[in-house]
Order: structure tokens, then C-alpha cells, then sequence
């Protein structure tokens, strides 16, 4: 790591100030991934704000009038996916939550910083390798090369990674709002559809917050498919991997007929992946294989796989059709 | 004689183990030294050419950094001393990607690691080596005449002239030994005298190894190593790392601590190699083989050859009249591969083992019949009579056992929800041997309270070696457990062999037994007394009021022992679930049947066996090191893109032994199970991959995309 | 100062008079400190303790306390970049350590406090050997910078034992053999322990059946203890052994140990 200086404040006008003041500065939530990739000599911030003893920690209702509820952003990730209300209502975060990382890293991990988790991709982990995405113009060593675990819709030819968020795609699927402090002190509220964003001529934007913003807390309007809700990992190994394909699914039924269907996948694309096409395709059809199957199909033949992750169309099919399956069941 | 053997045999818990659950075990980097120095190594970013500039200026003016050592300050060193793997800093030659190019000291970690990002290298880059593929058609004889191609018979002819046949490539990749402590060292001198603490499974391998190179005499060099946090062989031979790490100390004149990162283990502490094996099987119709061709090109180091031997399980587990055993090998520029847990054994049984359920499934035969048709009677390779051979009861017991009467014939076949179920077996085997090897033993007494010391360079690296030689000393002398102190892990103690292809428990025991016998025997001399029944040491010690007395004894393998096949062999049992939509594969439930000789504590060796299952598993699902041809470098580089397997990977696993006296390959009747228990695991998973979906998968590892 | 004047029992003079004659006397009038222990493990890691330790685990565990330091002494200037004084408490002690801004809270434990049992094994996050329990929950030292424990309460595996007595947990490691080469050992035990309060407050997992029906403390079958210790990874293979001695731990019974014999 190179030198730093490390400071820690408990007010989140401080925190902003300290970091517009010095271009270099970086907040530190968690630290799991920023720590890791300072490490690696990826991230080299010569100021870290650690933000961890703001007050912005609470789950909690949202005014009346909005329905729904607030998450706070330097809240750890273990609360959120065990608290009462989160469990009880949005259990499709609870399950995404818990199938990213270890007990230890949610339980170190901010909700926030789970928003910022930059791309696993190992050519942007090494600094030998180009990589526009760390240093932009150096060109895309993953577009021709170990690509297995890349994109397959939405990349660019300067960038194919994924962003690796599990949490992130339950969110997607709830269509959270991020609700972020901005350097005047005035609140903008994001949506998750908009917060991260696609590589297009500029991967080394992972999302669409401006410097010195804060995330303050992470908004989750009400929704009717708590009870008819599933997140499907695939992955390599059975626990603690990255995924290869995921799927965030949640049914809203009327009897045997689909209402709406919410599905946002993960390990897809340079962001969470929503699977609008084949919501429409299922809004008031039936809930069966055959149409989840159908549904499914029509979202994945939009995909572009690179050389080596064709296989993540049939799997990205088949999960969505697995998930569909397991919501429509009952969570 | 009840009185005998009250500790052998017994499944008690690690005499250590107290150290290791209250984290007071001391593995190398654990050990304090005042004034202790940090060092960091630096990597080659190609894989071949030469350096033509090396700028470590800024390096060096970094705050805290102590040197800069590369080839143009590093002192001259012997390239032949026996480390393996090269990269000494001797050179501006670069043979593969990560090759180590320098070594920065530090007063900090934290300001090494900095310093070291802030070098500056220029090189001259030559076309590498590192497709394997590409280079696949162009593979050469190897070097080593062990691996000149042994033949029998036709096996050309006779494949052609079976019944029915099998023939296919089966593709094992790259993978690394990943132990949880990377390798790491810390060097001490005084004076001309080096001290280095460093996990090492042959204690005296790299006391002679780093002397060697560093152009000093072995007595200069103690290598201490009580604790070693896991190696399968990437600790048996020494590295660059061991040596360099002394180099820093006497340049900075402080002692040093340096450890590789966890990333640095891809390059810098060989690897398994990647090993393209062709199969060819011919049976006759009612499944009698009649020939078995094992072809094998791996890659080794463009300097230097080490290959695993994929055909040793092929020359030795059916009966077959004609048969062809080969290796060919590319140089690449990768660093050199080195033995890995059951090397050429896993992998190479992985592709006989899964031909051969290939071809009952041909002949629609169940596999355990096939193997059961096929069984030899004496050695096939040698026409040597087998010391023992538990093969037929390790399948019979286990069938039974695991309830293979269960399996469905068909594949596909058996559903529940959405996840395919299937069974697999597949045979392993792995040679039995005893290494030279003494041991001290000193005996104390007080009172009538008698104690004993174990002094032996041996090692334990999780194997369960400190308590079994307390469980043989306590037998061999007539004392209980707790009376014994097992002194190893320092090449000061009395030479031994190392804890590799199973060769430990043997070699190690035997000593320490031929040890107790003879100071028993010298204390009887020394009493001058003719007994009836044999006294034990304790005994003699107390009757004849002796304080203090010691001896050492040289053990070496029974004159007769060569002229038998002596080799542990086992029958593994795997049942899976494959998820049909995710294509997400689980080993529910797994037995490994094992014809081993004698076992000594059950309790250690079903670990040292389901640890070996464990990595047959992860071999087999999910490990895999791949290296972009482009650079030369590994695209997987961490934990998070190689993937050992997790608690969760792992279901229900058994261990049987079959009780086995062989007392032919020593004398205590120990055949070795480190390395057997991976061997026939992959082979097993993948059979069983095969039964539950029909998807017959040949180049590991199987992964869920190639379940879809 | 944290004396431990607890007299030794006569099992533990028999065993610290074999051991350390020298020290006996000296020990039996002013108990034990923590230059005994120093000797102790040193004796242990020369693997002179050996078969000793059978009935030893008292006085190991008695000694696991016997830290009594409190400010730890300054590495020189030129070695601190961008310096930070941190006071946290560490096993129950306080400690007030000057580090470089850049320290991980495992390389504090392990080169300046003297407390190597937590492990580095992959230094990324990724392997789960440095796992340390940090206000009541298991976190990875390794990712976690020291500068950010002001005022925290850390317990590693030296510190699980209380009162003279081994954690019922690493009893329960020893019995099963939970282990063998032991590297990963100390992070699979302080994850262990900490998974234990988890399940008494009833969290869930990616396993967990039915999320939205919440229960108070829930006892873990062996696939959810296996989902839940994925974070430590063992080499070794130990995981069956490991899931075992979690279950013994959390329910108190027996779980029998199985090898089979036949032929």
C-alpha cells in the first residue's frame, strides 16, 4: 500500500469537505474491497475518510406517505439481510446478501460499499496486464482473453467485466432508490437502474455518483412479491465464489397468473441486469415452465456472449426459469 | 503381550494439537526475532526475454527500505545446490512469467510491499513458450529414462483387434498446492552460522539444498520447522525463496522475515503440471482386457524437466497382456511443475479409472465387475509377487458399505426435484516404501517415573507424525503416551527422510522402532541378566536403577522388500447431485476404502485419507490454474478466481480400512496413506458426474458450464 | 496488570517440574507469568512439550491470560509513515499501540503484540486464516485496517479461553481432530465461536428455509454449520472433522467419531 494519511470522522459534512479538499482522498466504508485493492496497488488514495462511525447505520420505516423502507448505507451487511423488516418484506435481499462472500466479510461489508464494489476481473486485479477500466487507454486484456466469467450483455469493446454485487441485483429487482448527500449538503435521490452504469467509452466509471457525493441510505419502495420471491446463485463452488450467472426473481400472482414479474440477473453485465423483456413477456400469463421457459429464451437471445462464456446464455436461461420457479412456489 | 501395542492402533487425539487450537503453535513467520527486518520479492512481468534496465532508485530512496537486491547486487550463488525451480537472482534472463527479479528489505512490511511497486524494469522480450495447446504436436522425448516408454506385448494390435474399445483424451489442468501457510521464511545469522525457520517437509533436503547454494557447508545451516502449515509437496523441494531470504539477512545484517504472498504462490513453488493423457482400452466381449495404452505429454520448465507419472497406475492395476506406457513433454515457460498430492497417481487415474467406466459401460457390465474380472494376481509391470493387495476387498466391502446395490445402471435416471443423482467408483494405488531414517532415543528416569525422548529430523506437516512415533515409542519402550517427548522438525536431530509420497509413517516409525528394540536390547545386555519373558525399557530402567541412558538406531528398508510390489490400494465411492438447470455439482456422500497395512492411529489416518478425498474433489470440480498464452501470466491469481474447495462443497465422507498385515515392505507393517487417499477421487466424482446425467466429462475440472 | 495467582495444581507442578524444573519454585510463589508462558511455547515449539500437553491444557489455558502488557513499546521513527495511536482492547486487555496508517490490524496482532496465532494466509480477504472476533463479531484482520480499532474489543484465538479453561469449542476441535497441519486452525475457531452467537440470535444463511419466518436461537444442521464456516478455508480437508466439532460444541452431546475397519 502506498502511504496514507487515515482519518475518521463522525460527521458526514466532515467527511465530504475532507474529500472534495484533496483529489487523491478515498472513503473508507468497509474496506473489503478498497483495502484489498490497495493492496494490489489498483486503488492508490493518499487520504482514506473513514466513514465508519457515521450515524448512517439505521434500517428503518420511510416517512408515511412513502411506503417502504431506508437502509443506511454504512450499515453492515449481516444487519440488513437479519433484520426483522428486511426478513419480513424483502426477503429477496436477505437471500442475495447472503449469498455474496462470508459470514466474516458481511459482517465487515457496508450496504453502500457493497454498491461500490469494483469488477473481480483478474486483469483489472494486475497491474502487469492493461485494463481500461484501471487505466484507461491501456486496452481490454479480457475482450480476447480469460473471459469465462465476463459480460454478455451490455459490454463495449473497451471494457467487458462485470460488476459483482449480489446484493445489488436483489436491489435491481426491488428497484431500490440511492439516496446520496451531495457536496452542498442537499440529498439526490438515484435509481438503482441508474446508478451503475454500463463500460461504453469509459469503464473506469463504475457508476454515475459525483465526486464527494456520499451514499447515505439505500431506499426500497413497497412491493407485493415478498411472499413469492428467489435469488439462484450459480457458481463454481457451492459457497464463497463469485457468481457465474444469478438471478434475483420476484412474482406478483393472482392465483395461478402472473401479475408483474420483476427478474434482474448478476453476473451478467457491467451492472445489475434487469430482465425487462421477459417481465413483459410474462405479465398475465400463467405461471408455468413453458412460459417461464419462454420468457427466459426471449431475455437471453439478446446476449452477446465473448469466446469463452457462451455457456452463460443456456445457464442464464435455465436459472431464470429455476427462479421463476421457486418464487412462484412461495418464499 | 497384551501389555504391547496398548498406544498403536489407538485413535488418539494430536499431542499437539493443544498448540494448535490455542494458536500457540509456531509455524516460520510466528518466530520473533529482535530487529527484524521485512522482505518483499518483485516478479518478472513477461515470460521470456531479458532485463535491460532496472531502475530501483525510487525503491530505494523510498522511506524505511533497508535494499534493493537484484542480479546486480546479489552475491554469487550455486545454481546446482538442489533448490528447485531456479530464479536466484543470478541472472537478467527471464525463463518465465513471476520469475522473481529482486527482493526489496525493509524496516516495515507495509513500506516494503510499497517500495517494491515502485520499481522500474525494461525488458528485452523474446517470443514465449506458454500455449500449450500450440506446442502440444511438437512434444519431445523427456530426458529422465524412468520415463522412457515401457512396453508389453502389441498393445497397438491387440486394441485393434478387440471386441470393444475405448479410446479418449482426458485433460487434467494446472493446479497449485495452495497451502494455507505460504511458503515463508525467517533467517537468522550469527556469524557464519544460518538459521532459517522454515516450513519443510525433508528437514535435511533443505538443510543440504540451502547450504549448498548459499556455498556453505551443511553443519552452517540448522533449518528449524516443528510446524509446517501444510505443503503436498510444494515444500518437499526447496524454492528461491528459502535461500533469498538468507541472501537479504546478510546483506541488510539483520534478521529477515519474508513470506510470498498468496499470489505469488502461482509462480514462485511449482505447480501440477497439466497433463493431456490418452486412454486406449480393448476388452474382449465378456470384458477381459487384452489391451491398455497410457500416451501422456505434460509440459515442464524450459530449464529444467520434472513430470508426474500419469501411467503408474496403468502399469499396475489389470491384468492385460499388452500394454504401452508413454510420456512426452513440452518446455514451456512456466515455472517448473513439481510432485503434488499423489503425483501422476490422481491425475493419471483419473483417465484410466474413468476409461474404465467407459468401457463397462460399453460392454453394459457394472464397473465393480469389470475391475473384479480384471484384478492381477502378481505385479503386471514386473511379474514381481504383491506384498498384499486388498483391491477386490476394498471394492467388495466398500460396494457394500456404500450401498452401491442403489446405483442405477442408466444414467439420468435418478431425479429428485430438480437434481440428477448418481453413483461412481474408480481404484487408486500408490507405492509403499521406507526411506533411511535414525532416531535417538534418551531415556530418564526418577524415581520409578521413567521418561523417554523421541529425536528424529522428521516432519509433520498435518500428517499425524508427532503422535504416531509417540504412539510407537510408548509401545517400543513400555510406557504410556504421556511419557514420551517427540522431538522433530530440526535438522540438528538425527537425519530422516521427508514427508513425501508417503514414505513418512514408515520410514519416520520404523526408526523409532528399531530404536526402542535396540536400547531395550542394550539395556538387557547392560543388566547382564537372562529374562524369560523380554522386559521393556521401562522395566529395565527401574530394575536396573538407571538414570540415564540413550541410543540411536539407523533404520533402513528390509533386504527383501525389492523383491516384492508394495503399494497401498484403495476403492473410492462417490455419490453426486448435479443440479439439471445450474448444471452446479455436489458430492453428497463419499466412502474411500483403503488397503493400507497396518494403521497406526485411525484417528489421524481418516483425516490424512478424507483430506486426500477432499482435494480428489476439488481436483475434479473445481480446481483449475490458467495461464493466458498472450503473457505467459496466470488469469487466475487469487483464492477468488482458483478455487479450492469450502466447507460446504464437502458432504458426508467415510473412511473404511481393510485390516492388512504386510510386514514385507517394513517391518512395522506401514504402507503410506498421504498420497492414496486422492488417488482414484477424481476418477470416482466424474464416473458419477456420468451416471447422474449422461454427460461423460474429460477434461477436468467439471465445472457447471459443462454439465449444460 | 493482570496477575494470574491462581496456586498450581498438583498435575500442574508434576508437569511444570518435568518441564521447567528451574522455574518450579519461583512459579509456585508468585504464579505464573508471562515469562513462564514464553518458555512454555518455546519449549512446545522446539516439540520438547510433545505428549506432555495431554494434561497441560490447564496451564495453557491459564496462561493464555497471563498478558499483562498495556502500552506497546515504539518501533523505531523511521519504520511509523503517517502514524496513528490506536487504544483498543485486545483479549480483554487494553493496549495502546503506535502503527503506521497502513497496518492491518493483522500485522498489528502478529508483529507488534506479539500475538501470532492469527494467521495470514492469503492477505485478500480470501481465505478466512485471519478471522479474529471484533465487538462480538467474526471479521478477517487481514482487510481491516488497525487505525480503524480505536476503541474496539478484539479476541483471538489466544484469547478464547477463560477462567483456566479451554473454550468448549476448541475442546470439541482437539476431540474431532479438526485440523491437521493447524495453519488455518485459530481463524476456524474464532469464526466458530462467533458463528455460535449468530445461531443463538437466530441470523440466517443462504440455506436458511423460509427467511421471513424468524426464529430466536436456531440449532445448525450440519450443511448450514458447512454454508456458514465457507469463509474458512482448510486445505487440509479437515471440514467434516470441523463440522463435527461445531455440532458437539453448539448442542454439548457427544457426536461419536467414525472410522471403519473391515476385512
Amino acid at each position: 500500500m502506498r502511504p496514507f494519511k487515515y482519518t475518521n470522522t463522525n460527521s458526514s459534512s466532515d467527511a465530504i469537505n475532507l474529500l472534495i479538499k484533496n483529489p487523491n482522498a478515498s472513503y473508507l466504508a468497509g474496506g473489503t474491497n478498497l483495502i484489498d485493492l490497495m493492496k494490489e496497488d489498483v486503488e492508490k488514495p493518499n487520504e482514506l475518510i473513514d466513514l465508519t462511525r457515521l450515524a448512517l447505520t439505521k434500517i428503518a420505516l420511510l416517512p408515511t406517505g412513502q411506503n417502504g423502507i431506508s437502509i443506511g448505507a454504512l450499515g453492515k451487511n449481516t444487519e440488513a439481510a437479519n433484520h426483522p423488516m428486511i426478513r419480513e418484506q424483502y426477503p429477496l435481499l436477505s437471500k442475495a446478501i447472503l449469498a455474496g462472500a462470508s459470514a466474516q466479510i458481511r459482517n465487515m461489508a457496508t450496504n453502500g460499499g457493497n454498491l461500490l464494489q469494483r469488477t473481480r476481473c483478474s486483469y483489472f486485479y494486475d497491474t502487469a496486464m492493461p485494463c481500461n477500466k484501471r487505466n484507461p487507454g491501456s486496452g481490454c486484456a479480457a475482450k480476447d482473453g480469460f473471459n469465462r466469467m465476463h459480460a454478455i450483455f451490455g459490454w463495449s469493446e473497451e471494457c467487458v467485466a462485470v460488476y459483482p454485487s449480489d446484493m445489488a441485483v436483489a436491489l435491481s429487482a426491488l428497484d431500490a432508490n440511492i439516496k446520496v448527500i451531495q457536496p452542498d449538503g442537499k440529498f439526490r435521490s438515484i435509481s438503482i437502474h441508474d446508478f451503475h452504469r454500463l463500460p461504453e467509452q469509459q469503464p473506469e466509471l463504475d457508476n454515475t455518483l459525483k465526486r464527494g457525493e456520499l451514499i447515505s441510505s439505500i431506499e426500497l419502495p413497497k412491493n407485493d412479491f415478498a411472499n413469492h420471491s428467489a435469488y439462484i446463485k450459480v457458481r463454481d463452488r457451492n459457497s464463497y465464489a463469485f457468481a457465474l450467472v444469478s438471478v434475483a426473481a420476484g412474482v406478483v400472482l393472482n392465483g395461478n397468473r402472473i401479475v408483474s414479474a420483476h427478474i434482474a440477473m448478476g453476473g451478467v453485465a457491467h451492472k445489475p441486469w434487469r430482465a425487462r423483456k421477459a417481465e413483459a413477456l410474462l405479465k398475465g400469463k400463467m405461471a408455468t415452465v413453458a412460459n417461464f421457459e419462454l420468457a427466459a429464451q426471449a431475455e437471453m437471445e439478446q446476449a452477446k456472449p465473448l469466446a469463452q462464456n457462451k455457456f452463460k446464455v443456456a445457464m442464464g436461461k435455465n436459472t431464470i426459469v429455476s427462479a421463476l420457479s421457486m418464487a412462484t412456489k412461495g418464499t | 503381550m497384551e501389555e504391547k501395542n496398548k498406544a498403536i492402533g489407538k485413535g488418539v487425539s494430536r499431542i499437539e494439537g493443544i498448540l494448535k487450537i490455542t494458536g500457540k503453535a509456531t509455524y516460520a513467520t510466528d518466530y520473533p526475532a529482535k530487529n527484524m527486518a521485512y522482505a518483499v520479492l518483485f516478479k518478472s512481468t513477461i515470460a521470456s526475454g531479458t532485463i535491460t534496465s532496472l531502475d530501483t532508485s525510487a525503491a530505494e530512496k523510498s522511506q524505511g527500505v533497508l535494499a534493493v537486491i537484484t542480479h546486480k547486487n546479489a552475491p554469487k550463488l550455486n545454481l546446482k545446490g538442489g533448490l528447485r525451480g531456479g530464479a536466484l537472482l543470478q541472472s537478467p534472463e527471464i525463463l518465465f512469467h513471476g520469475q522473481h527479479i529482486g527482493i526489496v528489505v525493509a524496516q516495515s512490511f507495509e513500506q516494503a510491499t510499497h517500495a517494491a511497486h515502485l520499481i522500474h524494469v525494461e525488458y528485452q522480450k523474446k517470443e514465449g513458450k506458454t500455449d500449450f495447446d500450440k506446442l502440444l504436436p511438437n512434444a519431445e522425448m523427456p530426458k529422465g529414462k524412468e520415463l522412457a516408454d515401457l512396453v508389453r506385448g502389441d498393445a497397438k494390435a491387440a486394441f485393434e483387434n478387440a471386441a470393444v474399445r475405448v479410446e479418449e483424451i482426458y485433460e487434467t489442468p494446472i493446479e497449485h498446492h495452495h497451502p494455507m501457510e505460504p511458503h515463508s521464511t525467517v533467517a537468522v545469522w550469527e556469524g557464519e552460522q544460518l538459521t532459517l525457520y522454515n516450513g519443510s517437509q525433508i528437514i535435511n533436503g533443505a538443510q543440504t539444498a540451502a547450504a549448498s547454494t548459499l556455498n556453505l557447508k551443511p553443519e552452517q545451516v540448522r533449518i528449524i520447522s516443528p510446524f509446517i502449515g501444510g505443503g503436498f509437496g510444494s515444500k518437499g523441494g526447496q524454492w528461491a525463496n528459502l535461500v533469498l531470504t538468507a541472501v537479504a539477512a546478510k546483506m541488510v545484517n539483520r534478521p529477515v522475515k519474508l513470506a510470498l504472498t498468496r499470489q505469488q504462490m502461482f509462480n514462485s513453488v511449482g505447480l501440477r503440471q497439466r497433463n493431456h493423457q490418452k486412454i486406449s482400452l480393448g476388452a474382449s466381449k465378456d470384458g477381459i482386457l487384452q489391451s491398455l495404452s497410457h500416451q501422456t505429454t505434460s509440459h515442464t520448465a524450459v530449464d529444467s524437466e520434472y513430470l508426474e507419472p500419469c501411467g503408474d497406475c496403468s502399469k499396475i492395476m489389470y491384468e492385460v497382456p499388452n500394454s504401452l506406457i508413454s510420456y512426452r513433454v513440452v518446455p514451456m515457460n512456466v515455472i517448473l511443475p513439481t510432485y503434488t498430492r499423489g503425483p501422476g497417481k490422481s491425475t493419471g487415474s483419473f483417465a484410466l479409472e474413468s476409461a474404465m467406466d467407459e468401457l463397462a459401460y460399453k460392454l453394459n457390465i457394472d464397473p465393480i465387475e469389470l475391475r473384479l474380472k480384471n484384478e492381477p494376481k502378481k505385479d503386471p509391470s514386473n511379474g514381481k509377487p504383491w506384498s498384499s493387495r486388498k483391491v477386490v476387498e476394498c471394492l467388495k466391502e466398500g460396494a457394500k458399505a456404500f450401498g452401491w446395490d442403489k446405483r442405477k445402471a442408466e444414467p439420468g435416471t435418478n431425479k429428485i426435484g430438480d437434481d440428477l443423482v448418481g453413483y461412481g467408483v474408480a481404484c487408486g494405488t500408490y507405492p509403499a516404501r521406507q526411506r533411511d531414517s535414525s532416531a535417538v532415543i534418551k531415556l530418564t528416569k526418577k524415581g520409578n517415573n521413567v521418561n523417554a525422548t523421541v529425536e528424529i529430523a522428521a516432519s509433520d506437516l498435518g500428517t499425524g507424525t508427532n503422535t504416531i512415533l509417540a504412539q510407537t515409542a510408548a509401545d517400543g519402550l513400555g510406557l504410556a503416551m504421556e511419557n514420551i517427548t517427540v522431538k522433530l522438525g530440526d535438522s540438528n536431530l538425527p537425519p530422516a527422510a521427508g514427508s513425501v509420497g508417503s514414505v513418512g509413517a514408515a520410514s519416520f516409525a520404523n526408526a523409532v522402532n528399531d530404536a526402542c528394540t535396540k536400547i531395550t536390547d542394550e539395556l538387557l545386555a547392560k543388566s547382564g541378566k537372562q529374562f524369560f519373558v523380554r522386559p521393556t525399557a521401562k522395566d529395565l530402567m527401574i530394575s536396573e536403577n538407571v538414570s540415564a541412558f540413550e541410543t540411536r538406531a539407523d533404520a533402513k528398508a528390509p533386504t527383501q522388500a525389492d523383491q516384492y510390489s508394495a503399494h497401498s490400494f484403495n476403492a473410492n465411492f462417490a455419490e453426486v447431485r448435479v443440479n439439471a438447470l445450474t448444471g452446479m455439482v455436489k458430492v453428497t456422500r463419499f466412502l474411500a476404502v483403503t488397503g493400507a497395512g497396518r494403521i497406526l492411529n485411525p484417528k489421524t489416518a481418516r483425516s490424512q485419507i478424507i483430506g486426500g478425498n477432499i482435494w480428489g474433489i476439488g481436483m475434479a470440480l473445481s480446481e483449475e490454474s490458467i495461464i493466458d498464452p498472450r503473457w505467459g501470466n496466470f488469469a487466475t491469481r487469487s483464492f477468488a478466481d482458483y478455487h479450492v474447495p469450502t466447507n460446504f462443497d464437502i458432504g458426508k465422507l467415510d473412511a473404511m480400512f481393510i485390516n492388512e498385515e504386510d510386514k514385507i515392505p517394513n517391518k512395522m507393517g506401514v504402507k503410506g496413506i498421504g498420497e492414496v487417499g486422492i488417488v482414484g477421487v477424481a476418477a470416482a466424482v466424474a464416473n458419477a458426474v456420468f451416471n447422474a446425467t449422461g454427460k461423460r466429462i474429460r477434461h477436468l475440472p467439471i465445472t457447471p458450464d459443462k454439465l449444460l | 496488570m493482570a496477575h494470574n495467582n491462581t496456586p498450581l495444581t498438583e498435575e500442574e507442578k508434576k508437569l511444570f517440574g518435568d518441564l521447567m524444573p528451574d522455574e518450579l519454585d519461583e512459579v509456585i510463589q508468585t504464579g505464573l507469568k508471562r515469562r513462564h508462558f514464553l518458555k512454555l511455547v518455546s519449549l512446545a515449539s522446539a516439540g520438547l512439550l510433545a505428549s506432555h500437553l495431554i494434561g497441560a491444557e490447564q496451564l495453557f489455558a491459564r496462561a493464555v491470560d497471563v498478558d499483562v502488557d498495556v502500552d506497546v513499546e515504539d518501533p523505531p521513527a523511521i519504520a511509523v509513515e503517517n502514524g496513528v495511536n490506536v487504544s483498543f482492547r485486545v483479549n480483554s486487555i487494553n493496549k495502546k499501540v503506535l502503527i503506521d496508517s497502513r497496518m492491518t490490524l493483522l500485522d498489528t496482532l502478529r508483529e507488534r503484540l506479539e500475538l501470532t496465532g492469527s494467521k495470514k494466509g492469503c492477505d485478500h480477504g480470501q481465505c478466512g486464516a485471519c478471522t479474529v472476533i471484533v465487538d462480538g463479531n467474526r471479521v478477517l484482520s487481514c482487510l481491516t485496517l488497525a487505525a480503524s480499532c480505536e476503541g474496539k474489543s478484539v479476541i483471538t484465538i489466544e484469547g478464547l479461553a477463560k477462567d483456566n479453561e479451554l473454550n468448549p469449542m476448541q475442546d470439541a476441535f482437539l476431540k474431532h481432530d479438526g485440523f491437521q497441519c493447524g495453519y488455518c486452525t485459530p481463524g476456524q475457531i474464532c469464526s466458530a465461536v462467533a458463528l455460535m452467537k449468530e445461531a443463538k440470535e437466530g441470523q440466517a444463511s443462504y440455506l436458511t428455509q423460509n427467511i421471513r419466518n424468524q426464529q430466536g436461537s436456531i440449532i445448525l444442521s450440519d450443511e448450514e454449520i458447512a454454508e456458514r464456516m465457507s469463509g474458512n478455508i482448510c486445505r487440509c480437508g479437515a471440514y467434516p472433522n470441523i463440522v463435527a466439532a461445531i455440532k458437539e460444541a453448539q448442542t454439548g452431546k457427544d457426536i461419536e467419531q467414525t472410522w471403519l475397519f473391515a476385512g
